[in-house]
């Protein structure tokens, strides 16, 4: 077998317009493509929820794994993507927005009852 | 020694008896067919306790064996392609032992009888077109704006191009789409790769799949090229001949 730990970076495309690929082994975004995401599905013995595994939530698992690396290569769109990952800003604001009406609420009914 | 259990590669038909013997797959284990009414099974052991749920569920997160896996199971499909029609199946499809493997080809005989009947003789073919990421800006502007009117007549002008050049795009990968399926006789758009996966740079607009006549391989590199000098300010890319991944559905008629 031909190993190759060459990780995630695959190169730009380097043969330009008009360039057929040369026969080579195939970047590992195109293997996991059609191996995760494509093919016959036939349950097993072993029960495997590769619909869990679709290529998205690999992605994110490999960047949360290598997340300095990531964050080294300038990658860091998971922040902002409230898909996946709420910042502790955000909760922050949700969490004193909430405390906020939890006073007015409270104010309001000890205002009624006393009035 | 450890306990093994039968991963499954692929399914395919009239497999000669040793035409994989010297095919490893994955941790370089060989491989065995497992014949049912006419249908090959290709299979190999792996470790149960590697390969079992609680040790897929573990390891499917650690890229470095991923993708080792998914090398193997990728070498092993195309071994087989090259020797006859192929199904391949999808990662980690493991049985118990031979009769487990028995059974599922029992049970969806039909529908993989007619998948290989789909894709023999046939080959698939990956077409990726890029578009630049942003539109390059304008060639030095050749005097400063001389008024604020000016700065935004250019400013959306800018704007214009650049959405020109999207729909540019858009339309372009779409026009070589339709051409290629032309001479592909089955067509699969897939979503575009995230190019924080590929490290590509630019927007992916089209990431499509054609199953192809063996015989019409070479039409379809021509038409390829043809289609990729026509649009110069595109980055193309065709890969293949893969095993038929994209076309190797069960549900379809």
């Amino acid at each position: 077998m031909t190993e190759q730990a060459s990780g995630l970076q695959s190169r730009p495309y380097s043969g330009g317009a008009g360039q057929m690929a040369r026969p080579q082994p195939a970047n590992l975004a195109d293997i996991l493509e059609r191996v995760l995401d494509k093919g016959i599905i036939i349950a097993g013995d072993i029960r495997v929820n590769l619909l869990d595994i679709e290529l998205l939530t690999v992605k994110i698992r490999l960047l949360i794994v290598s997340v300095d690396k990531a964050q080294e290569m300038g990658i860091d769109w998971w922040r902002n993507d409230p898909m996946l990952s709420t910042s502790a800003q955000d909760l922050a604001d949700e969490n004193r927005q909430l405390r906020e009406r939890l006073d007015e609420l409270e104010a309001g009914e000890g205002g009624s009852s006393s009035g | 020694m450890a306990e093994s259990a039968r991963y499954l590669y692929a399914i395919s038909r009239s497999l000669a008896g040793d035409a994989l013997a010297d095919v490893r797959g994955i941790r370089g284990a060989p491989v065995a067919v497992v014949r049912h009414e006419g249908l090959d099974a290709v299979v190999g052991d792996v470790p149960l306790e590697e390969f079992g749920e609680d040790g897929l569920r573990t390891h499917l997160e650690d890229l470095a064996w991923l993708e080792e896996v998914a090398r193997g199971h990728d070498d092993v499909v195309r071994a087989v392609a090259e020797l006859g029609p192929t199904a391949p199946l999808r990662l980690a499809t493991i049985c118990l032992d031979d009769d487990g493997v028995r059974r599922r080809l029992e049970e969806s005989r039909g529908s993989l009888v007619s998948v290989l009947d789909r894709v023999a003789g046939r080959a698939e073919w990956s077409v990726k077109l890029v578009a630049p990421s942003a539109a390059a800006e304008p060639a030095a502007e050749e005097d400063r704006p001389t008024s604020g009117a000016e700065f935004l007549r250019r400013k959306k002008a800018r704007s214009d191009q650049r959405q020109e050049q999207h729909l540019g795009a858009t339309g372009a990968a779409e026009e070589v789409h339709r051409e290629l399926a032309a001479v592909a006789v089955a067509s699969r758009v897939l979503p575009p790769q995230d190019p924080q996966l590929t490290g590509i740079a630019g927007t992916m607009v089209l990431n499509g799949a054609y199953l192809v006549d063996l015989a019409a391989g070479d039409d379809f590199a021509v038409r390829f090229r043809e289609l990729a000098a026509a649009h110069p300010t595109l980055q193309a890319e065709s890969a293949g001949p893969w095993p038929p991944y994209s076309f190797a559905v069960l549900e379809e008629p």
